[in-house]
């Protein structure tokens, strides 16, 4: 990884959503990746680089996507009686599933919500507070290639490119570990050899029925790692 | 002089029965100009009398040799295009105006093309009903008229009989479960559920299994009204494709007089797929190819090939 | 595979500031059946509706006086069916003009493990019950009639008992607020319930 820089970050997610009342999409198989920044080049021309391999491959472009994350952390006056210092929770949006909102601890149960919990969470401003300058997202292209859902994303925090998410969905399976040697072959094909080790998702649980809130957890964890990685400078850089 | 004839060619038996047909008009017309004539010219009544009676006998006589003359080359000539393969039509090679008129060329060629093709259709038929595609107990080879008017007996098993064998097949694996239902009066429609990889719907007549659908284990299987949906495909190309291999096994299984080991033989490959995203070709070792996995399993071995890989 | 439809713009949002107005009473036992006749005909046609839920109320205590306070309901009856979220703001009385009792209110769909997140944000399980009745509706008005049952094991659903002889009537209409007349609806749709239940808007605080 030596000669990749170190704020290019990849990650597989997979994805099909649970059913939460009103959303009725189908459901959907999903895993991200990273992609590797190539020796001297800026995060946008990474990128631009990967989605022409994809093209070449023979994918489709189709739109393209969001996902954004707010930290919030128990504010200071529950501290003391609860016990709860350092816990911060996560409130995600995906474009995917327009009409919901994801809340998340790290290690912990992911809620999947109707958006009024962003109402909620302005009522219970008392309680959790918004970190400061903490909203992250990535935004970006999806692709579509024969049932693989595609979708490069540069992640910004602030006004600054931090990194690039790929994620890749496939949508006829629903049981993460049983389509992972497939999904790797697939990232190989357009990631050449620098593809991620499997996410915990494929392995841990078996047979549960992939849901989009396992897409968000795997976001939220490639949002935290990018946010602990040091700013550096996007161009120039060895 | 009639040897010759006979063997020779028939242009020449032509020309002596166009001289036949001249002589024997040229005797009758002269039969008429006696009787025309009258008697005349005799001195007696009673001579004149016996002169025409004798000259009215000769010229019948000469008609009635005429006659045989011509009956009998005209029997030599016979069907004159008889021993041509074209028949009449084969006189148009007497034309001399090739140039203007190729219709002998031409119908030479179809004759040859038509020959041809009735040669090939034989050929087809034969091989076809040696591999009868026919799923139905009727003999093949045996007339429409023949065919007896009850339903073979395959056709009119009892519903019980046909939820025994379903619900043993449906016991026999453990990662497959086999809803049946009968919507639509005895017919009956079944929902596979296939471990957590796929769904299937099989629409039966009796134990023929008619008309299969392969969807993914997450995509809807109802219409709105609640009922099997057994007419949209699959959103996801690699089901589309399972669907057509699994069309394909129905065509595959088939053992008309015992129509439980073909649905049990059916299933068996069907459950093949549990494996659907996990097995590499067995042939090129790969997962995807044109972004879809293997989606082929061997009617025998139940091996994973792509479609295209398998041979 | 179909394209879901997709937006550039994160989404965030939802119903800001809707209010809830509401009038409550009462009835015994044995006068339910003639309510349930007359609600019968007065609301939207439908096919009488009843439900069986199971209602968490859950507390976040802070320093401040008053702990935040969050509803957690389930259907019993319709499995599958999205957990429901309530936060409730504090009710105002108001003057006269206005008929109805008036609280903040924010209902969010939610999915299963709403129990277990809420403990995780620090909530904690303040009491639970579960409620049983009928369902109305007319217009925007919703008129439920359903009975409380206290729960006798913690978290066990299956052995409950009635806490009284009597049916708790609820007329309730959720609106952006600012939208005062909804409450004359309610009003005349309260006098139309009379004598068979007296609906009036009952400030929380004199029970206390």
């Amino acid at each position: 990884m030596e000669m990749f820089r170190s704020n290019t970050v990849w990650y597989i997610i997979c994805q099909p959503p649970t059913a939460c009342g009103y959303s009725t999409g189908q459901l959907r198989f999903r895993g991200v990746s990273q992609m590797p920044v190539a020796e001297g080049k800026s995060v946008q021309q990474t990128v631009e680089l990967l989605t022409r391999k994809l093209e070449v491959l023979g994918a489709e472009k189709q739109g393209t996507f969001c996902v954004d994350c707010e930290t919030y952390h128990t504010a200071a006056s529950t501290l003391g009686s609860q016990g709860q210092a350092g816990k911060l929770m996560y409130v995600m949006h995906n474009s995917e599933y327009p009409l919901s909102c994801f809340a998340l601890f790290e290690n912990g149960p992911c809620l999947t919500a109707d958006t009024n919990f962003d109402v909620l969470m302005v009522k219970l401003k008392g309680f959790f507070q918004s970190a400061k300058a903490s909203k992250i997202e990535t935004r970006g292209t999806r692709y579509q290639y024969c049932d693989f859902l595609v979708k490069v994303g540069t992640v910004t925090m602030g006004p600054s490119a931090r990194g690039i998410s790929v994620e890749v969905e496939y949508g006829p399976c629903v049981v993460a570990s049983d389509c992972w040697s497939l999904l790797l072959e697939f990232l190989q094909s357009f990631l050449g050899s620098h593809t991620p080790g499997a996410p915990a998702v494929f392995g841990n649980r078996h047979d549960t029925v992939y849901g989009p809130a396992d897409t968000m957890v795997q976001y939220m964890e490639l949002f935290n790692k990018i946010r602990k990685q040091p700013q550096v400078p996007v161009a120039g850089i060895r | 002089m009639a040897d010759v004839l006979s063997v020779g060619v028939n242009l020449e038996a032509f020309a002596q029965a166009i001289s036949a047909i001249q002589a024997l008009r040229s005797s009758v017309s002269r039969v008429f100009d006696c009787l025309k004539d009258g008697m005349r010219n005799k001195e007696t009544l009673e001579g004149r009398e016996k002169a025409f009676i004798a000259h009215f006998q000769d010229n019948l006589h000469s008609v009635n040799r005429d006659l045989n003359e011509l009956e009998r080359l005209s029997n030599l000539v016979g069907k004159p295009s008889e021993n041509h393969p074209l028949h009449n039509s084969g006189l148009l090679s007497l034309d001399p105006v090739q140039d203007k008129t190729p219709l002998y060329s031409q119908l030479l060629q179809a004759y040859k093309w038509s020959n041809k093709l009735q040669y090939h259709a034989g050929l087809a038929s034969g091989l076809l009903n040696q591999q009868s595609l026919k799923r139905s107990a009727n003999q093949m080879g045996v007339s429409a008229k023949r065919r007896p008017k009850a339903q073979p007996t395959t056709l009119v098993l009892p519903p019980q009989y046909v939820d025994d064998v379903i619900s043993r097949i449906d016991r026999m694996f453990p990662e497959m479960s086999i809803h049946l239902s009968r919507p639509n009066g005895t017919s009956a429609m079944l929902l596979v559920t296939l471990g957590k990889v796929l769904k299937v719907i099989v629409v039966m007549r009796s134990l023929f299994i008619d008309r299969t659908i392969v969807k993914g284990y997450n995509e809807n299987v109802y219409t709105e009204d609640g009922k099997l949906d057994i007419w949209s495909k699959s959103n996801y190309q690699v089901f589309q494709k399972v669907t057509d291999h699994a069309t394909t096994a129905l065509l595959h299984y088939q053992l008309p007089q015992m129509p439980d080991v073909v649905v049990r033989s059916f299933m068996t490959w069907l459950r093949s797929y549990i494996k659907l995203f996990q097995a590499p070709c067995q042939r090129c070792g790969k997962f995807l190819q044109d972004g879809l996995p293997p989606t082929w399993r061997d009617f025998r071995t139940l091996e994973a090939f792509h479609d295209t890989c398998r041979q | 595979m179909e394209a879901p439809p997709v937006t550039m713009m994160p989404v965030t949002g939802g119903t800001i500031n809707m209010m809830e107005y509401l009038l409550q009473g009462s009835v015994l036992d044995h006068s339910l059946e003639s309510l349930i006749h007359r609600l019968r005909g007065l609301c939207d046609n439908m096919e009488p509706e009843t439900f069986l839920d199971h209602e968490i109320v859950f507390l976040l205590k802070g320093q401040q006086a008053s702990p935040f306070v969050l509803r957690a309901r389930r259907s019993m009856d319709r499995t599958g069916a999205p957990w429901h979220l309530r936060y409730l703001g504090q009710p105002e009385m108001g003057d006269k003009n206005r008929h109805a009792l008036v609280r903040n209110c924010v209902d969010i769909a939610t999915s299963e493990n709403l129990t277990d997140f809420l403990m995780e944000m620090g909530f904690r399980m303040d009491h639970e019950f579960v409620t049983k009745g009928h369902l109305f509706r007319k217009g925007i008005m919703k008129i439920t009639v359903y009975k409380i049952f206290r729960i006798l094991v913690p978290g066990n659903t299956d052995s409950t008992e009635a806490l009284s002889l009597s049916y708790l009537v609820e007329l309730s209409v959720v609106a952006p607020a600012g939208q005062d007349m909804v409450s004359d609806d309610m009003r005349n749709f309260a006098e139309q319930l009379k004598p068979l239940v007296h609906l009036e808007k009952i400030d929380p605080k004199r029970l206390m």
